[in-house]
């Protein structure tokens, strides 16, 4: 057996990881494995001299923070939306009457964003939700005194 | 699976409400003894705007059920507004 393996199955049977983690190791162990889009990164602290091992996790949540200073005193907002009702959302586009199409393409154009509606099928827009979750924005405003942070998690 | 619970919270200088737990459970029952009435509404919406009657039930259905998780929470130096759907 891969001394790799044999290590995952023992924090498996010492109970350090889940079993769903243990798959999703040994998934990465294999060659030719890349981690599916929408994923990111985490670690499991490593025993016996052994490194940290990654662990793949699928986000949740899209988080938007929001800190900026008012004159009163400082401003928080924190909004987390499910990346499900991001996917429930973006659905609602295939709602929009083909008229409606049509005008929101020419208004788009007339603006210089040659974007036609009608070709943005439900796959493109799963892809885009899936790559969101790689999706982080840090703004830090010096003079305004604000920070804006979005990001997956 | 749809929302069960919103919690609501609101704080303000002259005003302290405590953390209120709405029962959404119980709008719902109102509401499906009301969907005759509300599917017929939509139904017409669908037939007007030219859209599958179908697809906008299932639409409305998935952004309905994947509400849980949602949280909103403004806060002031002096006031704070906190939404939570569970």
């Amino acid at each position: 057996m891969n001394e790799n393996r044999r290590q995952i199955l023992e924090m498996l049977a010492a109970g350090k990881i889940t079993a769903d983690e243990a798959e999703q190791l040994i998934a990465a162990l294999e060659p030719g494995s890349a981690p599916p889009a929408g994923e990111f990164t985490g670690r499991i602290a490593g025993s016996n001299g052994w490194p940290d091992t990654p662990v793949k996790t699928r986000a949740k949540y899209l988080r938007v923070l929001v800190e900026s200073m008012e004159k009163g005193g400082p401003t928080t907002v924190n909004v987390r939306v499910p990346m499900q009702l991001l996917r429930a959302g973006v659905r609602l586009a295939s709602l929009i009457p083909q008229q409606a199409h049509e005008q929101f393409d020419a208004k788009m154009s007339k603006h210089g964003v040659p974007l036609t509606l009608s070709q943005i099928k439900p796959e493109n827009l799963e892809e885009l939700i899936d790559h969101l979750e790689d999706l982080s924005v840090d703004v830090d405003a010096k003079e305004e005194k604000a920070k804006v942070r979005v990001f997956c998690e | 699976m749809i929302p069960n619970v919103a919690v609501l919270e609101i704080e303000s200088p002259h005003f302290h409400m405590p953390r209120l737990w709405i029962p959404l459970l119980l709008l719902w029952i109102p509401l499906f003894l009301l969907s005759p009435l509300i599917l017929f509404v939509i139904l017409a919406a669908c037939i007007a705007g030219r859209i599958s009657f179908w697809r906008a039930i299932a639409t409305f259905w998935g952004i309905l059920s994947s509400l849980r998780g949602l949280q909103i929470r403004v806060a002031t130096h002096q006031s704070k507004v906190s939404i939570r759907i569970l």
